[in-house]
């Protein structure tokens, strides 16, 4: 079912609000879940569960939040940091990120920081107005 | 003091729905506290009930393969106490499940009264918490807990043949 | 088993902020069930102790008006890390409003500055007399008995 890039926003601004105990206007569309809004892998799952009662749709955990195929696999990672493959992988699975920043510093450490809000309402867009 | 806080369910919904009971009594030590003179349940053990309900609910989706740990407290609101001679009805049911976790909602009543409303997460510990070890076995679900559903009939909704909780 | 889920008032300031402790042993029976073969402390005692530690702020700001304090709401409360006996919890709760009937705080635990538990709350403070005035002398028990167990605790 299509929703506009707005509608999409304003849902996931409630989803988080819920989820994290945060005010509304804590969440811009920049701001970084873990580092900005303090979730945790625990939220990172009720925020998958309620996008997907909000949004009538699975989420399989991998497409929105993939990060731990990444660093679990030896190729990807070198030094605290991730390998051009890692790289590329990053690309592949997270085309809803933005990797622009991060790819000129990819320290594991602040994969992190490409889970934004932006992030999320991409992605949900995509498969939105893909179904 | 035993550490559980349902005494019985009176239905049992598998992977979907359940509905255990409580009473509580003036024998429960912890009541003389909660405070001297005017016992009330606290409210933390009726979130424990809540918990243990849902937790068992959750657990036999799976079989009892996970260990099923209490992971957050989404929400919770008290609308009234309970007091020794109250019987307490704890309603619970799954939301979402997945590999690695659980989310419940429900509500406690007593008689007509709404007592009040949980939303819990529940977390499959070996799924998560990398590099903590745990016992092998599922110190969760221990006979105390499986004993509840001993000869209860499960009811599963896309199913004819209920199945039954083997002892 | 005593219901009382911390052991000590460790600093106050009035309407602000209270810390207090609470030491985790095998003697505590229910650990025997939660879980046997791996002992620690039930998240609900965890949240428990935090609304204790709100629950003196109340009672200090209010000079004791109150008997019956309890929760009213609790959201986000999110469990850690765990908690084994031979361990000791410090909490730390912020009122963030302390108002005559209600009160609303945040509040945290730590163990070796190890996360252990954080949540937000709300409580509800009232005595028994407001809904019947033959409950007043009970009120006063109660409050009587919280006097005392409050220099217990700040020692």
């Amino acid at each position: 079912m299509a929703r506009s890039r707005e509608e999409i926003l304003k849902e996931v601004q409630q989803v988080l609000v819920d989820a994290l105990g945060v005010d509304d206007d804590e969440i811009t569309t920049d701001a970084t879940l873990m580092g900005d809004l303090g979730a945790e892998s625990i939220d990172f799952l009720d925020i998958v569960f309620r996008l997907e009662k909000a949004f009538a749709i699975k989420i399989p955990r991998e497409e929105l939040f993939p990060a731990e195929s990444l660093m679990n696999n030896p190729n990807f990672i070198s030094n605290g940091k991730l390998t051009k493959s890692g790289l590329e992988e990053l690309r592949n699975k997270m085309p809803h990120t933005d990797i622009s920043k991060f790819q000129n510093d990819p320290d594991i450490n602040k994969l992190g920081d490409l889970f934004t809000v932006n992030a999320i309402v991409n992605y949900l867009e995509k498969k939105l107005n893909a179904a | 003091m035993r550490w559980i806080w349902i005494d019985k369910f009176i239905e049992f919904q598998s992977g979907d729905h359940a509905v255990a009971v409580k009473n509580v009594t003036l024998a429960e030590e912890h009541l003389h506290d909660h405070f001297p003179g005017f016992p009330i349940m606290p409210e933390c053990l009726l979130i424990e009930a809540m918990a243990q309900t849902a937790g068992i609910l959750v657990g036999e989706a799976k079989n009892f393969k996970e260990k099923v740990i209490l992971a957050k407290i989404k929400k919770c609101v008290f609308f009234d106490y309970v007091k020794p001679g109250d019987s307490i009805k704890i309603h619970a049911k799954i939301e979402s499940i997945a590999p690695e976790a659980a989310s419940t909602s429900g509500k406690i009543t007593c008689e007509d009264k709404l007592i009040a409303q949980i939303e819990l997460m529940f977390s499959h510990i070996d799924q998560n918490l990398a590099g903590k070890q745990f016992p092998k076995e599922n110190f969760v679900f221990t006979d105390m807990f499986r004993s509840l559903l001993r000869g209860m009939v499960l009811t599963r909704p896309d199913c004819d043949t209920p199945k039954s909780e083997q002892p | 088993m005593r219901f009382i889920l911390i052991d000590k008032i460790v600093s106050m300031q009035s309407r602000k902020e209270i810390i207090t402790v609470k030491n985790v042993t095998l003697a505590e029976e229910y650990l025997a069930d939660h879980f046997p073969t791996f002992p620690v402390l039930p998240g609900v005692l965890l949240l428990e102790g935090l609304i204790e530690s709100a629950s003196w702020l109340v009672r200090e700001a209010e000079n004791f008006a109150h008997s019956i304090i309890l929760l009213e709401e609790a959201r986000n409360v999110k469990y850690k890390s765990f908690l084994a006996p031979g361990s000791g919890i410090v909490y730390t709760v912020q009122a963030k409003a302390i108002e005559e009937n209600v009160s609303s705080f945040t509040g945290f635990g730590l163990s070796d500055g190890q996360q252990i538990i954080e949540a937000k709350f709300a409580l509800r403070h009232f005595n028994l007399a407001e809904k019947d005035s033959a409950l007043s002398d009970v009120d006063s028990q109660i409050i009587e008995n919280m006097k005392t167990r409050f220099k217990l605790l700040k020692g």
